[in-house]
């Protein structure tokens, strides 16, 4: 089972792939991907991008609405 | 239609992107030399097409970087909006910024909402849809809320638009293989009716799906065979034509009124000088010597010119038996058999069959031929269906093209034909 510091890691990566202009060490817990610069479609496919790595398949309307990185990663971990 | 007084349509930049050139000056060369981008598909067996023209690997990020001119912050706008988008909207995005900058329009031009953006083409996302199938079968979740955009034909105005801040009127027009120059034409009449002062037309790139395209080589449209480690070619209007080679290509003109470039002071390229579009009334994949006859004779007549007056004919000219023998048919009748008839090629024959954008690469390959003054080889040519027709050669020929004629026919009998003229004042 992935750890918090492992699923963080796995989202930081693909904020990165979908946005590469965002420095992977602004990526933290307390930060909404909207305050990265991360449009709804940008967040809604690091999302889907992360889902699947994760082998999760939950539907996506369950991560709407989610504050920040940290709540992210705390509802994904839910799901393992 | 009689072109409204002040209102005639120029072409004022180009950008094209093709198995055998990454813009226009590369595309000149390629003509120039006769270079055919054709190759034979991997892993393909019986009953299956085998040969493509494809684009050379494409990376958006280096084919910005190799654009050079283009300002960072139009570099930086065009890749996130197309960073992630399937591979026609950024050709069609690095097409595009190509006809933008030679147009002059990165420096200077109208204000945003007086300039108009027509895509040509229609069903461009087969190969992304495909390409998403995979995901939604392993979970449904894996499916990106981005391909609601991206599976749309429009997101090609959409990200075009946003990175060229475009706000005057814009669409997607199809008619088939005929799509390209649908767009020049509702392109020149956005223009002629005064609803914009500038529009870019882009013919946008066809990424066929593995289903397209076994269903177009199951019609007998797409060639097959070959020998060994040669491909079958296409081969414009020779007997022994045995069908198409579908191309990556897309094409980007920008059209312009000529009071707008005149105002801008930019040269213009040719004028738009006449058109015509028909329908058959058929819904099969015949092609119809009378709608390609009444085509050709409309753009002649818009433009005031009679058949001798024509240089030149970039002809739809897709190398399948019937499709060519139809055409050449309709040309003998426009222009009789004369040893002084106009020049006639295929520009398919070198970068394949460009489908939806074929009609906006053709407009591409006419200018740059009329302002090289050459008409390029047809290179497959060894039996002409025609021996009175004055197809070019194998080679390429120094030729003075003052008016010329680029036809493009779609199935569903789409019929149209573009008159480009030189003439300039």
């Amino acid at each position: 089972m992935n750890s918090a510091p492992e699923v963080l890691e796995i989202v930081r990566s693909n904020i990165v792939t979908v946005v590469p202009e965002i420095d992977p060490a602004e990526v933290r817990r307390e930060v909404s991907m909207a305050d990265l610069g991360c449009n709804s479609i940008d967040r809604a496919e690091v999302v889907a991008l992360t889902l699947e790595q994760l082998g999760v398949a939950v539907p996506v309307a369950e991560f709407q609405g989610i504050p920040d990185i940290g709540s992210l990663v705390d509802l994904l971990r839910k799901h393992l | 239609m009689t072109p409204v007084p002040g209102t005639a349509v120029v072409i004022t930049g180009t950008g094209v992107r093709t198995s055998v050139a990454e813009d226009t000056e590369s595309f000149r060369t390629a003509l120039r030399e006769g270079r055919c981008g054709t190759a034979r598909c991997s892993r393909t067996g019986p009953g299956e097409p085998a040969a493509g023209a494809e684009l050379a690997a494409f990376d958006l990020a280096a084919a910005l970087e190799r654009r050079s001119g283009l300002s960072s912050g139009l570099r930086h706008s065009a890749l996130r909006a197309a960073r992630r988008a399937p591979l026609g909207i950024q050709v069609a995005v690095v097409t595009a910024l190509e006809a933008w900058e030679s147009a002059g329009l990165g420096r200077d031009g109208p204000p945003a909402d007086r300039i108009g953006l027509v895509v040509a083409g229609s069903n461009l996302t087969g190969s992304y849809t495909e390409s998403l199938y995979p995901k939604l079968r392993a979970g449904r979740s894996y499916v990106p809320g981005r391909a609601a955009l991206h599976l749309l034909d429009t997101d090609h105005v959409g990200v075009l638009s946003q990175v060229l801040d475009i706000t005057g009127e814009g669409c997607t027009v199809g008619g088939a293989s005929a799509s390209g120059n649908v767009g020049i034409i509702t392109g020149s009449r956005l223009l002629a009716l005064r609803a914009v002062d500038v529009c870019l037309v882009v013919g946008a790139l066809s990424e066929l799906s593995t289903l397209e395209r076994q269903a177009l080589f199951n019609l007998g449209v797409i060639a097959g065979g070959g020998d060994g480690d040669n491909p079958p070619v296409c081969a414009p209007f020779d007997e022994d034509g045995g069908g198409t080679v579908p191309g990556q290509g897309c094409g980007a003109l920008v059209l312009e009124t000529r009071e707008s470039a005149r105002r801008r002071q930019v040269p213009v390229l040719a004028e738009i000088a006449g058109y015509g579009l028909a329908l058959d009334g058929n819904a099969l994949a015949d092609p119809d010597e009378n709608g390609e006859f009444r085509v050709m004779s409309a753009a002649l007549r818009m433009a005031g010119l009679s058949p001798e007056d024509v240089d030149y004919v970039n002809a739809h000219g897709t190398g399948t038996v019937l499709g060519d023998r139809t055409e050449a048919a309709a040309l003998r009748r426009l222009f009789g058999a004369r040893p002084d008839g106009p020049w006639i090629n295929a520009t398919k024959a070198l970068t394949g069959h460009c489908l939806h954008a074929a009609g906006v690469v053709e407009a591409v390959a006419t200018v740059v031929q009329m302002t090289g003054g050459f008409v390029h080889a047809n290179v497959h040519l060894r039996r002409p269906v025609d021996a009175a027709l004055r197809f070019a050669g194998r080679r390429a020929e120094p030729a003075h093209l003052a008016h010329a004629l680029s036809n493009s026919f779609g199935f569903g009998g789409v019929g149209t034909s573009v008159l480009l003229s030189a003439r300039s004042g």
